[in-house]
């Protein structure tokens, strides 16, 4: 049986993949396709 | 558009340090290892294996690695936010300090001063010091990041910012203990519980400080010595996040078959299997972003260094999940196979993007061509031939340790003593030591190469040094 400490344990870990999750579908989304790429280009000029 | 008057001094200087500090490391790695075939090359009290091997660790994670990681990423930082760091006079305190803090700790381990815990052995004054260090480091950073000039954050700048936050956490928590003495302290932590945070620690220090920074390097030299993008931004950052969130819960792959609860054991053994996604997600965004220009690994000694670094990356996370499976590790634990993965990682990995990424500076921040590609590239040839020697000895007698260790005659004793499986392990240990010294030789050549490079005469025009690289 797992004791409250390991359903804690468990659960952080839950609450993270859900970050995780929304992390994902923010970077994917439609409004961002783009502007998620920007920085990509703009490194190579900045010397 | 006015171009950012940027700090290359302090970049200057700590790529000299972390130089010294990386010889030191491969020094004193070549040493341990022949004491390891010459047992009387040990002379007591000072100058044993026992003392000497976490010198070369520290030496090598503390000082190289770190070291490369300062210098790089004060350059790095300054130029994705397109602003001087935050503050010149913290940073040099931090330059300082950070030498302090390494000699601090050669001191003394040689001394014999120990926690004992591996990668955290220092004792709690030189704790503070470290603690210290990495603040100071920290708010330099962050405060130049939260000061940038440009809106969207480069990939290499989330991996920074992971590390520095990452470091902290893990150095601070680990290193809960109490002093009873100004060189003796106890761990917080007792039993299976300190197992488990020594190892909690271990692991993302692998994470933080041998994966991230080189991570943050390779993404930003990478196209910087191309001069075409990265493939994908996209899968860098979710690449980015998926790492971060996996890594916390692998500790545990360290101590499989220990008291340690068998779910936490599970959890880090499924965990590590999972890493092999957003490890590869860099490695394969790394692979495309060479498209049309592979042509380059012939003829720009850089993108060599960069390619096959990110190579050793993606061996070292695949072999890593297969260790942290309880079958295999039942077999592979406490054996030379186990070196062999981490020399992998150090002298294949870390090294070489380090390597890389100071080619590509020194020339920059001291406007001058490099004195000789011909020299990088044998360069390169030697520290590849030195590191394959060294593991693909060890795995064989890795393999060759288990196999003897699980020997079992018909009647359930044991087939081999313990001895008789040590004296098997000599003639790898030696090509360990010529795997080395090939390495070690490599090492040379490039301090040559760099001190001809910042002595020779004729300053280039800035403009000059950005197709450096190529042959
Ligand atoms: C997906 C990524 C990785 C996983 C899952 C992984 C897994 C493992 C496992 C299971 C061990 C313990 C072996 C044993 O003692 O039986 C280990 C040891 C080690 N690995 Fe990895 N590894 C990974 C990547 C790396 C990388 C990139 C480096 C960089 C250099 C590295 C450096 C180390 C070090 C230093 C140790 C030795 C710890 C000790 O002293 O016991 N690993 N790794
Ligand atoms: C010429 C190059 C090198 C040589 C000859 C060498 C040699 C050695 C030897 C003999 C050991 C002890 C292995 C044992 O206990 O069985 C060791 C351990 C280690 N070395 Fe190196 N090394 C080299 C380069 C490096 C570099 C560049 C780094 C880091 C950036 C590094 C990091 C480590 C680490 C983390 C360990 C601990 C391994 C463990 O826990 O099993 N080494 N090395």
């Amino acid at each position: 049986m797992m004791d409250l400490g390991s359903l804690l344990y468990l659960g952080v870990t839950f609450g993270l993949f859900a970050i995780f999750a929304w992390i994902v579908i923010k970077t994917y989304s439609r409004k961002n396709r783009d502007k998620n790429e920007v920085a990509k280009y703009r490194m190579l000029n900045d010397d | 558009m006015d171009t950012p008057q940027y700090n290359t001094d302090i970049v200057r200087s700590f790529i000299l340090w972390s130089v010294i500090w990386g010889l030191v490391a491969v020094l004193v790695g070549v040493i341990v290892s022949v004491q390891m075939t010459n047992p009387e090359l040990n002379f007591p009290p000072y100058f044993t294996f026992g003392r000497l091997r976490p010198i070369h660790t520290n030496a090598g994670i503390y000082g190289w690695a770190v070291g490369v990681i300062f210098a790089t990423f004060y350059y790095i930082v300054q130029r994705l936010c397109k602003i001087r760091i935050w503050s010149d006079k913290l940073a040099t305190f931090q330059l300082w300090f950070f030498n302090a803090t390494i000699i601090a700790a050669a001191v003394s381990l040689l001394l014999g001063y120990t926690t004992s815990k591996e990668y955290h052995e220092l004792e709690w004054p030189v704790d503070i010091m470290v603690v210290v260090l990495w603040v100071a480091f920290s708010i330099n950073i962050i405060m130049t990041i939260i000061k940038r000039k440009e809106e969207q954050m480069y990939i290499s700048l989330w991996y920074m910012m992971a590390a520095i936050i990452g470091v902290a956490i893990l150095y601070l928590v680990n290193a809960a203990a109490i002093p009873v003495s100004l060189f003796k302290s106890y761990s917080l932590y007792a039993g299976t519980n300190d197992a488990n945070v020594q190892w909690w620690f271990g692991h993302n220090a692998v994470a933080m400080v041998l994966t991230a920074p080189p991570l943050a390097m390779f993404y930003y030299f990478l196209p910087k010595s191309t001069g075409v993008p990265i493939y994908s931004h996209k899968i860098s950052i979710i690449s980015f996040w998926s790492l971060i969130f996996m890594y916390l819960w692998t500790g545990a792959h360290h101590l499989l078959w220990t008291p340690v609860p068998d779910w936490i054991q599970t959890l880090a053994m499924a965990f590590s299997l999972m890493l092999i996604a957003p490890s590869w997600g860099s490695v394969i965004n790394g692979y495309l972003s060479m498209k049309g220009q592979w042509h380059q690994m012939r003829d720009n000694y850089l993108v060599k260094f960069l390619i096959i670094g990110i190579t050793f990356y993606g061996l070292q996370t695949l072999q890593g999940p297969m260790q942290a499976i309880r079958s295999f590790s039942a077999f592979i634990h406490y054996t030379d196979w186990v070196p062999a993965h981490i020399h992998m990682g150090t002298m294949g990995w870390v090294s070489m993007i380090a390597f890389a990424s100071i080619y590509f500076l020194v020339p920059r921040i001291y406007n001058k061509e490099l004195y000789s590609v011909p020299l990088a590239n044998l360069h390169f040839w030697l520290i590849l031939t030195g590191q394959l020697i060294w593991s693909i000895s060890l795995w064989i007698a890795g393999v060759l340790q288990a196999g003897m260790w699980n020997a079992i005659n018909p009647d359930g004793s044991l087939t081999y003593t313990f001895m008789e499986t040590m004296v098997e392990m000599y003639p790898y240990w030696w090509a360990r030591t010529i795997g080395g010294v090939i390495f070690l030789t490599g090492v040379l050549v490039f301090i040559y190469n760099l001190v001809k490079t910042i002595r020779s005469g004729e300053k280039l025009a800035p403009s000059a040094v950005t197709a450096e690289g190529r042959a």
